[in-house]
């Protein structure tokens, strides 16, 4: 070791730190010179762990340890099929086997319109690695979203979303919401507003280095998720595509399914609609107030067993 | 590079929870419809006032946005046959730079009072008129927004002959609503 600098040099005698000069004992006036050095090494060893600690951490993609079998905490993304703003078809199923970040946004969303050129970069620079990003416009007509489509040079598809599509994805509360899918077609993230792209972009990393078949049950998401007991919440298609929308009818007869509809056509909701429960359940599928009465109705029944 | 993630998680987390509690329990804006008095003589007018009350880390766009793309707030009223409405009068709205905006955005925040100028028609007959109308709004806070939505309102509007004086009423709002 080079006492100037504290750098490990090899000896002048060729021999190195391994060599003789390390059995001979230090005369009596270098020994607090070699605790001094003792402790430097110790600084250095310390730093050196701290340091790849971090390297770890930060700049390396996460090890990501996969299993076989489903679970809950990492739900499968529903299904659906809508046209995108140029009239193609878009099926979530044809990105199968790609990372998909599904975002939910609208022309009139300030913290949406910030991410969106973020996004456009991930898909110029992940795509080649089977990455890809589909946008769902929650504005009521196509016109400024392809107003927008054109202005940003957006270089991925985007749809206008619908409330059965919000309902499916366990519903959008405010916006951006963005979803990070992966290969398996498993949700590992759930992003709600506006989200430091570092963050997805260290996400997306983690789920390329899957393989399509398997789930990454260590996935770490940061921010907030919006979970119930730490899943991601989604809608039941039974209660979405239900004829009693919000209310589960697939274990009933036909003959039950329509008692318990003139049942509900029978009933004035309170929630101030004046309509009966059934016609609030039908055109105002948030309500809360029918969806709950309309479920106790339901129970009611089966309790009956008629 | 771990402290602003650390702080960026933290800051998401609490608007997040906010946005949770916002649509979980009290709406974000709760709207009511006040007049200026406590009844209304044939051929006048009279003052209403629309009272928002907008929830605490959320904003409303401006009636005159500062960028197109922004849903402004409106109030609509529906006139009847004898009450027509005169004038709406929207607040000046506060300049705030938010964390998804390039320069300061004019917003309405806390409690926004709009006005209205109604004018009762000559031969309307003493009774009670149910208005109706609806404020409309679309909130943010910094980090994400609400869809567009709305609050049904309806303004029970006495009339009285014209021997029958007016008490003023609610004159802290009018006092805020500049309403002439």
């Amino acid at each position: 070791m080079d006492e100037q600098s504290g750098v490990q040099v090899p000896a002048a005698n060729g021999t190195g730190q391994g060599g003789q000069a390390q059995e001979t004992p230090p005369p009596p006036e270098r020994a607090g010179a070699s605790k001094g050095k003792v402790l430097m090494g110790a600084v250095l060893a310390l730093a050196l762990v701290v340091g790849l600690y971090f390297v770890n951490r930060f700049w390396i993609t996460p090890a990501v340890k996969i299993q076989a079998k489903p679970s809950k905490e990492h739900p499968s993304a529903p299904d659906f099929s809508l046209a995108d703003i140029s009239g193609k078809k878009l099926n979530l199923s044809d990105y199968r086997g790609k990372v998909l970040m599904l975002d939910f946004w609208a022309t009139w969303c300030g913290p949406c319109r910030i991410e969106i050129p973020g996004f456009i970069e991930l898909q110029n620079h992940y795509a080649s690695q089977g990455f890809a990003v589909v946008g769902v416009s929650m504005d009521d007509s196509v016109e400024p979203v392809v107003e927008f489509y054109r202005q940003f040079h957006m270089n991925y598809p985007v749809a206008l979303g619908d409330a059965r599509l919000e309902e499916l994805y366990g519903g959008i509360i405010g916006l951006p919401t963005t979803f990070l899918i992966g290969r398996d077609g498993r949700i590992y993230a759930k992003h709600e507003g506006a989200t430091d792209i570092s963050v997805f972009e260290d996400e997306i990393k983690q789920l390329l280095a899957l393989p399509p078949d398997k789930e990454a049950v260590n996935f770490q998401q940061e921010g907030f998720l919006r979970t119930r007991g730490g899943q991601i919440e989604l809608g039941d298609p039974a209660e979405i595509d239900s004829e009693v929308p919000g209310v589960n009818l697939s274990n009933l007869t036909a003959e039950q399914k329509e008692a318990f509809k003139k049942l509900l056509a029978g009933q004035q909701c309170p929630c101030g609609c004046k309509f009966s429960l059934l016609k609030c359940r039908q055109v105002d599928r948030q309500c809360g107030i029918s969806r709950k009465l309309a479920r106790e109705q339901l129970d009611k029944l089966v309790a009956k067993g008629t | 590079m771990s402290m602003p993630r650390t702080m960026l998680s933290l800051v998401l987390t609490s608007w997040a929870v906010s946005l949770a509690m916002a649509q979980g329990s009290a709406p974000v804006v709760e709207a009511k419809w006040v007049m200026a008095a406590d009844a209304a003589h044939p051929n006048s007018t009279v003052k209403a006032a629309v009272v928002a009350k907008v929830a605490s880390g959320y904003h409303i766009n401006d009636h005159k946005p500062t960028l197109d793309y922004l849903i402004p707030t409106e109030l609509k009223l529906d006139p009847l046959k004898q009450v027509d409405v005169k004038d709406v009068i929207y607040p000046k709205g506060v300049l705030k730079k938010f964390a998804f905006s390039d320069g300061p955005l004019s917003v309405y925040k806390g409690t926004v009072v709009v006005g209205s100028v109604l004018q009762v028609g000559r031969s309307i007959a003493p009774g009670a008129y149910a208005l109706k109308g609806k404020f409309s709004y679309q909130a943010c806070n910094d980090h994400a927004c609400l869809p567009p939505a709305s609050v049904p309102l309806t303004l029970t509007l006495k009339v009285v002959p014209r021997n029958v004086p007016l008490k003023p009423v609610n004159s802290d709002v009018f006092e805020r609503a500049q309403v002439e």
